[in-house]
Order: C-alpha cells, then sequence, then structure tokens
C-alpha cells in the first residue's frame, strides 16, 4: 500500500514535471522569439537575466574591474611608463625593465591623457569627467594638486618653456591655457568641436587643436571639420582650418624637423545612399598632412587598401628621426606604419588641383604604408622612447601595454598590467563594440558612427526603400539599455533585434554575429555605456535660477493665457524623468516627404546638450531651433506661447538633464521659479 | 537471482561494445592528411578556353587518393566507377569532396559529391547543360558553372554560374550578363571569384569577376595583361595573399600571387626564374602550395611543393610515367568563408543604380575653365537596342529603376548625342539589389566623394525591360 503510493506520488510528480516543462519550454520559446525576432536563439535565460543585470550582487559576481590603459607617457630614459588606467582612474606608473607596475596612484575620473614635465619630475593627468588636471609628483609618486579646466580635459601638451599647460577641453570645445606657477587658467580658446588632439610644434610657435565632430550644416551640405592653429608665443588663435570631409581628427603629432604635422582623421560617406560597403561606400580612414611654411597645403591621404579597412585610427607618433609615423587603428588591432619620406615625395609631386581626388584614392596607402602590424585589443594612445627604439601601444581592451621594436617591427613581449585574465561576457560585447570585424572588409566598427560610446554627429542616408530616403540622424548609445524600441522608427523591440539578421544585411554587409557574441555585444550596450557627468550644465547638482524656471515650463500642465495644455502636449508626458522618454512613438510633425514611416519614437534626454543637431532628421542645429523653426504647429509640446526669455529658461533646463543617475544623486531643490 | 541480473547485464553491455567497436572498424578511415589529386592520361593541350573542354572538364580523367606519408604506396582510386571525374575541392570541415564527373563516355558533366570517411557518392546536379567548376558555400550550399545558351539569336553556348544546396534543392542562377564563367572560387571574405569572359558583342579577354554569392555587386578583381590567359582556380593563401596559374603570350605557365588588399596593382610573377609549365596548385602548408608542374612540354605534370616565399620548387612528391597530375587538394580542415547576408528579393522585379558622376575623371582638375567634352546625356543599351535615353543631373548624376537579371551596358553622351564614353562592360543587377558607382572612372580605386547625388533627390527613371520595350514597339506600331 505504501509502495503504491510512492509509486502514484512519483508518477503524478513526473507528471507535474511533464506540465510545466512542455508548456514552460514553449512559453520560454515565445518570448526568446519575440524579444530576439528569430526563430533559433538558443533558450539561455542568462543571456538576458543575468548578463543584462543592473543588480548589485549580481553584476559583483559577474563583472571585473579593468584597467583599461588608453594614453601613455614614457620617460626620457625609458625606465618608466605612466599609463592612463580609464576604467579605474588611476595613472600606472609601470617599470620597463622589469614589465611590472610599480605604483597605481588615483586621479580624478575618468582621464584621459598623460604629458610629463621637461625634467620628468611631474606628470599631468586630463579627468575628462571631473573637470580637472591631477598633478602627480613622481618623486613621491603621489597627486600633489589639482587644476580646475574647462568640460571635458583631454588632451595635454606643455609650452617650450615649460610656463603654460595647455589642454583641450573636449565637451566644452575649447582650450585652456594654464599658467603653471600658479596652477590657474589664464585663458580659454575657442576651437573646433569636440576636440581632442592636440600638438606643439618643435619650435614652440605654433600649436594645432584637432576636432573631432564637424561643423553642423544641413544636410546635403559638404562636411567640414575645423582644425584650430594657435599662436605658441602669443596664445592667440591664429587661424581655424576647415578640413573638407574628414573628422573624427583624434590626435595630431608634429615631425622633429617641422616641416609636416600629420594627424589622423576618418572620411565618412554619410551623404552618399548607403546601398553598398563595396569601393569605401561608407567609411574610409586616414591621415591629414598640414605642410608647414610656405606652402601650407592639407592633403588627405586614405591609410586603407581597395578590400581592405583599417577602421579608427586615433593616435600617430614620428619617429625620432622623422622617417617613420606610427598609426594605431584602434578598429582594427593594428599599427601602420607610415614612410614619411614617401609622403614629403607625394607632396612635392601633387599639385593643389588634385588633392581632393588623391584623398579619395585607396591605392595610395601603397606607396607609404610600411608595415601594417598586428597587436593586442583597441590600441588606442602610443608612446616611442626618446631613442625612437620602443613604441608602445596601450591595447585598451587587451589590458596590456603592446611594445613594438621599430627596427625589426616585431612585437615583442606585452606588458601585462595586472588587470583580470577572465573575459566578461560585457568586455566581451565592448571588444565587439570597438572592433570592425564584423563589418564587410572590417570597414567600420559600431564605434566609428558612436564614438565614445555616444554618437558621431552626422546624418546618415540609410537609402531605406530608395536611395533619397531615411535620412537618419545618429543617436547616441549611453544608457539607450533602458529605453526601447531602438531606432528612429522603434520598429526594434530589443538590442537582440536591432543588432540581429536585418543589421547585418543593411548595414554590416558580412555574416551576422554569432549568438554567443550579439548576447555579448547586448549586454554591453544594455549596462556597459555611462553618461558623463553633466559638469556642464550641471556641474553641483544644483539647478540654476534660469533652469529652475525652465523645469516649471518643462512640467507645465497651462500655458501663459492659463488655457490648459492637452496632456499629451505637455513636455513630461512624452520625455517623463528619469529617462525622459515614455517609450511610445509620437508625431511631432516632423515627417518628410522621404520618410517612411509617420510614428518616431520619443528619444530619452540624457545630456542632451551634447547631441547636436536634433530630431530624427537631424534638420534642427540646435534644441531652440526645434520650437523656433521646426515647431511652429505646437505639436513637438505646446511652446508657441512662450517669450524668448522662456524658451531660453526651458533650452537651459533641458542642457541640464542628465542620466538617471544623476537623477537619482540629485540635490536639487525644489525652489518656486518667479518669472 | 541478484547476481544473475548482473551477470546478465555485464553480457548484454559487452555485446554492445563488441558491435559498436564491429561497426566503427568497418567504416573506413578518412582521408584526412592525404592529397586527393585528379589525374588524366590524354592529352591535355589546346584546351579550349572558351568552351572548357580540355580545360576545366578533362575527358577520361580520375580522382585519385596520395598517401602524403608513404608516397609510393599505391594510389587510392576515388573514382573508379566513373568514365571521368575531375575538380576535386574539400569541404571546410574536411569530411566531403566535390568533383565533377562523367559516369559514361557521352554523359553530360555533373557534379558529384564524395563522403571520405566511407567514399560514397552522390550526385547531386542532373543537368541538361554540363555542370562544373563546384566549390562549397558557408551554409551547406556550393556554387558552380553551369552551361546555357547565352546568345538566343545565335544559340552560343557558355557557361554561367549558380548556387544551389548541396542536395541539388534551391538552386538560384547568379550571372546574367553575356559572359562565360568558370572556376569559381570562395574568398574567405565570402564573395564568389570567377574566371569571366565576356561573348557579345564580341569575345574579350578572361579576367577575374568577383561577387557575392546572391550575384550582387559584381565587379572586376584581376585583370590579366594582354594575351595572357588564367589557367585555373584562384586560392587564397592568407588575409592578404591569392595564388592562381597564368598563362601568358607565349603560352608558358607560371604563378602569379596578387594581394587580396590590392589586387588590380599587386601582381608578383613567382615563378618566373623556373623554367617550365605549370597546371594549377592549391594552398598545402604554411607558405607552400602544392603545385603540379613539368619541366618541358614533352613530360607529364607531376606533383611538387613550392614555396611561395623563397619562391623555391622542392623535389617531386609524386609524379608517374602514366599520367599528368592534374589538381590536387590536400584534405584539411580549412577555416569557412563568412556567410554574407543576401540583399535578392525574387518578388522584386526591379533594381536601382545610382552614379555620382558620368564626368567623373581622377586626372580632371578643378578648373572650371578647362575646355572639356563634358557629356550631359546617358544611353542604356540592351542586348540589342537602346532600353532608354535621358538626360543626367547637373552634377553628372543619375539614378535608375532597372529590371532586374537584366543586361545592359551604358555610354555617356554630349548635347549632341555624340558619344563620349562607352559602352561599358556589362551589368547586371539582382532583383532588390541596390548598387553605386563614382563615374565612367579609370581608376578603379577609388571611393566616392562625400557628396549627395542629385538624382537621389528624385524618384528614379524608370529603364523599360526589352519586353516592355517590344510591347511599345507593338503598340505604336513601329
Amino acid at each position: 500500500m505504501k509502495n503504491a503510493k510512492r509509486k502514484t506520488l512519483l508518477w503524478m510528480l513526473i507528471l507535474f514535471g511533464f506540465i510545466i516543462y512542455f508548456p514552460g519550454r514553449m512559453l520560454a520559446r515565445h518570448h526568446v522569439n519575440y524579444k530576439t525576432a528569430v526563430t533559433d536563439h538558443p533558450l539561455k535565460c542568462t543571456s538576458c537575466h543575468v548578463y543584462t543585470s543592473k543588480n548589485k550582487f549580481v553584476t559583483s559576481l559577474i563583472n571585473e574591474d579593468y584597467y583599461s590603459p588608453f594614453n601613455i607617457a614614457v620617460s626620457h630614459d625609458g625606465s618608466r611608463l605612466y599609463v592612463v588606467a580609464q576604467d579605474t582612474d588611476e595613472l600606472l606608473i609601470v617599470d620597463t625593465e622589469s614589465n611590472s607596475v610599480l605604483h597605481q596612484i588615483k586621479v580624478g575620473v575618468h582621464p584621459h591623457s598623460v604629458i610629463l614635465n621637461k625634467a620628468n619630475t611631474l606628470a599631468y593627468v586630463s579627468n575628462q569627467w571631473s573637470d580637472n588636471i591631477s598633478v602627480i609628483d613622481l618623486a613621491v609618486s603621489k597627486v600633489t594638486d589639482t587644476i580646475k579646466t574647462g568640460n571635458g580635459p583631454s588632451g595635454l601638451t606643455i609650452s617650450a618653456d615649460g610656463s603654460y599647460l595647455q589642454v583641450v577641453n573636449t565637451y566644452g570645445s575649447d582650450l585652456s591655457v594654464i599658467d603653471l606657477s600658479t596652477k590657474e587658467e589664464l585663458k580659454r580658446l575657442r576651437t573646433g568641436s569636440d576636440p581632442t588632439g592636440t600638438a606643439l610644434s618643435p619650435d614652440g610657435e605654433r600649436l594645432y587643436v584637432t576636432s573631432r565632430r564637424s561643423k553642423i550644416v544641413p544636410y546635403g551640405e559638404p562636411l567640414v571639420s575645423d582644425l584650430t592653429e594657435i599662436n605658441g608665443t602669443t596664445l592667440r588663435v591664429s587661424e581655424h582650418h576647415n578640413i573638407e570631409e574628414a573628422y573624427m581628427m583624434e590626435n595630431i603629432a608634429f615631425t622633429p624637423s617641422g616641416d609636416l604635422a600629420m594627424m589622423t582623421l576618418i572620411r565618412p560617406k554619410n551623404l552618399i545612399p548607403s546601398v553598398q560597403v563595396e569601393g569605401g561606400w561608407m567609411m574610409t580612414h586616414g591621415i591629414g598632412v598640414i605642410e608647414q611654411g610656405a606652402n601650407g597645403r592639407i592633403i588627405q591621404l586614405l591609410t586603407d587598401e581597395p578590400n581592405s579597412y583599417y577602421s579608427d585610427p586615433f593616435d600617430i607618433v614620428v619617429s625620432p628621426d622623422g622617417k617613420r609615423a606610427y598609426v594605431s587603428n584602434s578598429g582594427a588591432d593594428r599599427v601602420t606604419v607610415i614612410s614619411v619620406d614617401s609622403i614629403r615625395a607625394i607632396l612635392k609631386e601633387t599639385p593643389k588641383e588634385k588633392l581632393k581626388n588623391i584623398a579619395n584614392n585607396l591605392g595610395v596607402s601603397s606607396r607609404f604604408v610600411i608595415k601594417r602590424v598586428p597587436t593586442g585589443a583597441n590600441p588606442k594612445g602610443l608612446a616611442l622612447s626618446e631613442d625612437g627604439k620602443k613604441l608602445y601601444i596601450a591595447e585598451q581592451l587587451e589590458d596590456k601595454i603592446g611594445v613594438l621594436d621599430t627596427e625589426s617591427l616585431q612585437m615583442e613581449a606585452p606588458i601585462d598590467l595586472g588587470g583580470p585574465s577572465r573575459i566578461t561576457v560585457a568586455r566581451q560585447g565592448r571588444r565587439l563594440f570597438n572592433n570592425a570585424g564584423h563589418t564587410f572588409q572590417k570597414q567600420y566598427a559600431c564605434y566609428t558612427c558612436h564614438p565614445d560610446h555616444h554618437e558621431d554627429g552626422l546624418v546618415y542616408n540609410m537609402a531605406g526603400k530608395d536611395m533619397g530616403r531615411n535620412v537618419t540622424n545618429t543617436q547616441s548609445l549611453r544608457e539607450i539599455g533602458d529605453t526601447p524600441p531602438f531606432k528612429w522608427n522603434g520598429k526594434n523591440q530589443t538590442i537582440y533585434k536591432q543588432d540581429g539578421m536585418r543589421f547585418s544585411t543593411v548595414l554590416t554587409r558580412t555574416e551576422q554575429f554569432s549568438y554567443d557574441d550579439l548576447d555579448a555585444i547586448t549586454a554591453y550596450i544594455k549596462r556597459g555605456i555611462k553618461y558623463p557627468p553633466n559638469l556642464m550644465y550641471n556641474p553641483h547638482g544644483k539647478l540654476t535660477e534660469s533652469q529652475l524656471r525652465g523645469k516649471e515650463i518643462y512640467n507645465r500642465t497651462k500655458d501663459n493665457f492659463g488655457n490648459v495644455i492637452p496632456e499629451n502636449n505637455r513636455c513630461y508626458t512624452c520625455h517623463p524623468a528619469p529617462l525622459y522618454s515614455n517609450l511610445k512613438a509620437a508625431d511631432v510633425s516632423t515627417l518628410a516627404v522621404t520618410d517612411d514611416s509617420i510614428l518616431f519614437d520619443t528619444p530619452h534626454l540624457g545630456n542632451i546638450y551634447a547631441s547636436p543637431p536634433y530630431l530624427h532628421d537631424g534638420r534642427a542645429a540646435t534644441l531652440e531651433e526645434i520650437w523656433t523653426v521646426y515647431g511652429e504647429d505646437n505639436k513637438h509640446g505646446f511652446v508657441n506661447d512662450l517669450t524668448k526669455m522662456q524658451l531660453n529658461d526651458l533650452i537651459d533646463y533641458l542642457k541640464s538633464l542628465g542620466g538617471p543617475e544623476q537623477e537619482e544623486n540629485s540635490t536639487q531643490i525644489q525652489e518656486t521659479a518667479s518669472f | 537471482m541478484f547476481k544473475k541480473s548482473i551477470y546478465t547485464s555485464f553480457i548484454v553491455l559487452m555485446t554492445i561494445f563488441v558491435l559498436v567497436v564491429a561497426v566503427q572498424s568497418c567504416k573506413k578511415k578518412s582521408l584526412e592528411g592525404m592529397i586527393v589529386m585528379s589525374q588524366c592520361k590524354g592529352d591535355i593541350e589546346n584546351p579550349d578556353y572558351l568552351s572548357g573542354s580540355r580545360w576545366r572538364n578533362i575527358p577520361e580523367s580520375r580522382i585519385v587518393a596520395l598517401h602524403t606519408d608513404a608516397p609510393d604506396q599505391p594510389l587510392y582510386k576515388l573514382t573508379e566507377g566513373f568514365y571521368s571525374a575531375c575538380a576535386p575541392k574539400i569541404s571546410y570541415d574536411g569530411n566531403s569532396m566535390l568533383f565533377v564527373a562523367q559516369q559514361s563516355e557521352n554523359d553530360i558533366w555533373q557534379i558529384w559529391e564524395m563522403d571520405l570517411t566511407n567514399r560514397k557518392t552522390r550526385q547531386i546536379t542532373s543537368s541538361e547543360g554540363n555542370c562544373i567548376d563546384p566549390d562549397y558555400l558557408p551554409g551547406d550550399r556550393m556554387v558552380f558553372s553551369k552551361q546555357e545558351i547565352i546568345n538566343v539569336a545565335t544559340k552560343e553556348k557558355g557557361y554561367t554560374l549558380y548556387t544551389c544546396n548541396l542536395d541539388g534543392s534551391n538552386l538560384a542562377r547568379i550571372t546574367y550578363d553575356p559572359s562565360t564563367y568558370f572556376a569559381s572560387t570562395v574568398l574567405n571574405d565570402g564573395r564568389v571569384v570567377a574566371i569571366g569572359r565576356t561573348l557579345i558583342p564580341e569575345v574579350k579577354d578572361a579576367m577575374l569577376m568577383i561577387m557575392r554569392p546572391d550575384g550582387t555587386k559584381q565587379q572586376l578583381f584581376y585583370q590579366s595583361e594582354a594575351n595572357h590567359h588564367l589557367q585555373g582556380r584562384v586560392w587564397e593563401m592568407d588575409e592578404s595573399s591569392i595564388v592562381f596559374v597564368e598563362g601568358d603570350a607565349d603560352n608558358e605557365k607560371d604563378i602569379t600571387s596578387i594581394s587580396y588588399n590590392r589586387p588590380l596593382h599587386s601582381k608578383v610573377n613567382l615563378t618566373s626564374q623556373i623554367k617550365g609549365d605549370f597546371y594549377a596548385i592549391s594552398p598545402y602548408q604554411e607558405n607552400m602550395v602544392l603545385a603540379s608542374y613539368r619541366s618541358d612540354k614533352e613530360g607529364h605534370f607531376a606533383l611538387y611543393g613550392f614555396n611561395t616565399q623563397s619562391h623555391e620548387l622542392g623535389t617531386p612528391i609524386y609524379k608517374d610515367g602514366e599520367y599528368h597530375v592534374l589538381e590536387a587538394v590536400p584534405v584539411v580542415k580549412r577555416d569557412r568563408p563568412k556567410k554574407l547576408p543576401s540583399e535578392v528579393d525574387l518578388n522584386v522585379k526591379t533594381a536601382l543604380l545610382v552614379c555620382q558622376d558620368i564626368n567623373y575623371s581622377y586626372m580632371q582638375t578643378n578648373d572650371s575653365t578647362t575646355a572639356v567634352n563634358k557629356a550631359s546625356r546617358l544611353e542604356i543599351l540592351g542586348m540589342d537596342e537602346t532600353m532608354a535615353t535621358f538626360k543626367t543631373e547637373e552634377d553628372g548624376s543619375f539614378y535608375i529603376k532597372v529590371q532586374a537579371d537584366t543586361p545592359f551596358r551604358m555610354q555617356t553622351l554630349d548635347g549632341n548625342d555624340n558619344v563620349v564614353k562607352g559602352p561599358s562592360s556589362w551589368l547586371y543587377l539582382r532583383p532588390n539589389e541596390r548598387r553605386g558607382c563614382i563615374g565612367c572612372h579609370e581608376n578603379r580605386e577609388l571611393v566616392p566623394q562625400n557628396a549627395q547625388p542629385l538624382a537621389v533627390r528624385k524618384d528614379p527613371i524608370p529603364v523599360p525591360s526589352p519586353k516592355e520595350i517590344d510591347s511599345l514597339k507593338r503598340d505604336l506600331k513601329m
């Protein structure tokens, strides 16, 4: 009897198991099919529910703290490397004899660059997310001072006499001149948009600052970026050079003789219908060469080849003898070795009227590229030893410093910074994001159009059904994971779908991501991309009076005449905090004749100040234009009753918005604004 | 009782084990590590580069396997039941082999696949025209050349490229121009490269054409010098080097290397210092290819190793006084090429083409005062007649909607309808394909200027199909 009961119980359990398993599995299949928009994605709950989790306990288990070396400086005697570890907010001091890290010095937030003074006694580190410079006494390996800068400090130079530190402010689009005797900012000079790179001529007379974003022009007009030239003696801007058809000029270097300055750049094809990758129809990469002296020509040369592209050129350094230049291709895991003499020969024989055409010739690189040297993942900053015999490469996503013997052009054993050896799913996703290996002929990485995981400020002709259609403003990927659906038309309910099969058909045009890779890149995009703190418009977490007035307008329910504003026409209805998006599509009266869809996904507004141009097709150059030029019918929020001052206040408030973290940490005092 | 049951279970398990071992031992060993090669006794001189006869399909040929460790051992005859068999191609996992064969003397050449673990063969194609030169595509498909009528008027035959599943299903034609295609190879980037030769209006020199496996984005990959000819399949050695055999004007056949990265301007003759002829090659080991070579035209082609770095020819790996060694391939696993997505939609009957500037020239100056004969119109030429003529935009751009899978050529005209440039080589676009070109450029290494063509601000100009033109003529009683 007892046995019979047990058997019955056992059978009931088995039956219950079957009832749970089969419908459960079916439900899971339906769920995964919906999320991924395919029917064969593996049923792995961990893909979505663990790797993309924001739970602190879960993330502490599955993630690692990597150093992510970004830029390097090397001491005169070559015995020390000073490595900016961007993800741990540290400067690492490395002994090149023992290949070991001697000191880890905590600096500011998200450090960018490091430079040493002439005596090699001090190091200056620019902290891009804390708007300051850490001054480190190298004798004691400690931060001894902090200098306030403009917004988003990045590239650094020291004047010829050692008196001034020149700091490029990326977010502020200007250059701070710091008097090193007082540690005070002496002046601030306007540069191009989103600058990072800077170099001082060997005679100290000329300082260049390169910009990464192009000037904002109406779609269809030629792309132009700014190269700012500053007089090294007077510290005044002497010229803004227009660099045509190029952007993302990350870094610049002079030859030792000062006859040339060379910068990295990308030549995008955003105005051309994106119908193919073959033939360089999406992106090309190269260098800009600025002749010094009387000629003063600026020539652009592609470092790509007809069937092979070397995406995202980042840093450039020139050998002490001036004969070679080295370029890190971050998206191709390569360092390109260039013969500078060959470039001089090309310059000599190329008449000015042919400069434009030579910049579009993929065959020219065979004349000046000596070698492509494979590196670890995502090579960024470069530093040459003073004798030029060793090139040190910051392999950001390898957590190592690559070492190139410049005589044999062979890589030596890399310097391991001692980071985690395990590659987490999100780290793998970040590698994929930054690597062009998943586009046809490696022509571009996700990073190329989303530099710093943001957006490149360009509007692309995505050529939906016809070639002149679907002009699309690139969207920022920062904190985008929690704001589905994706794409301007909101057709992709998840990142799995966004980066799935159709992504490979219309964008990367090569084999789609494997499902493991798709899981990894989704994990990274959903959880790995943070907003920089909005120190520019909300530095202390307290709104200004104007911003508070703007906030009132943002949250208002009645217009200036006391009439109730329909709920669906209030700012906060479609853009509610903390994400500033209701995750729904809306008609804001911006549909162009060249658009396919009627409704547009409501974008999030975090750090919106950093994302011009605006609207789905980038027609609004500024936030103001959204309403002053394109908001006449009051469909994109009820605004036409606002005075100019009120609109200014609203814009001030919008510019103060940051990410959800800022919203949570905000100590804003909710005061009543007075108009 | 208890012990007996254990004993019985043990006996049952042992029986199963013995049976499994027996079945496994009955299976033939894989050919992994061996070299598979096609051979023939007969005449291989005077190959017909137009029809492919005695060139891509060799009558009375056979496929054998050679022990590399013991080349003196007798060869494994793999295709004994066939009258002719050649063109072996090994799958990415090293377990299967595609080849072309005739079962009897006058049979049509068909494509077969052999399971190299048990030597079983199965026929893949059953065509009324010869099917030759197969290669594996990712996703259990293959690409091959199929004999068809190219010119309906003259009944002239040629080979068009097809793809199909490895069971012969889902057959898809991918080339539609009046050209003949041979010796297709799938490159690591997922594209198909083949020897193509235009047949109409006159026969032109063969060149290497490259396209996606759905036939889209076809373009020139490599062009031989005048009077040179491409002898056989191309092979990718590593990320950047491609090798093949090429004959010169004196019919001396050498190994040519080109860079994948820059194929049109990187040719190197690797064997210019070696007297004699090469027939075919394939990658073997690092910097080493298997080469069928003979030192004089009277002898038989034998199998050698050739170092592509030092340009040295080794001692013969295998030679036979009776048979030529033709195409030899090692049975090894290799990386699978990329599986490219397809933009072809067979429900769409048209395709789109945009051109940036019909007057674009690399050598042009930006000096607007220079007097040049500028084109302002474009003529689309079909097989027999003009399909459309229209004015291009001010910036020289045009944007047209053409009938898919319909060959056409283009020529530019000035305001008086005088030909400025052209006609171009044949083009065709696949259903739903969208393609761009920068102009009638002589430099194929140029990328487009980043400028929006004026033409795409309007709807595309429709180019009627030849059938529509006929219908229009009938309506107008022309």
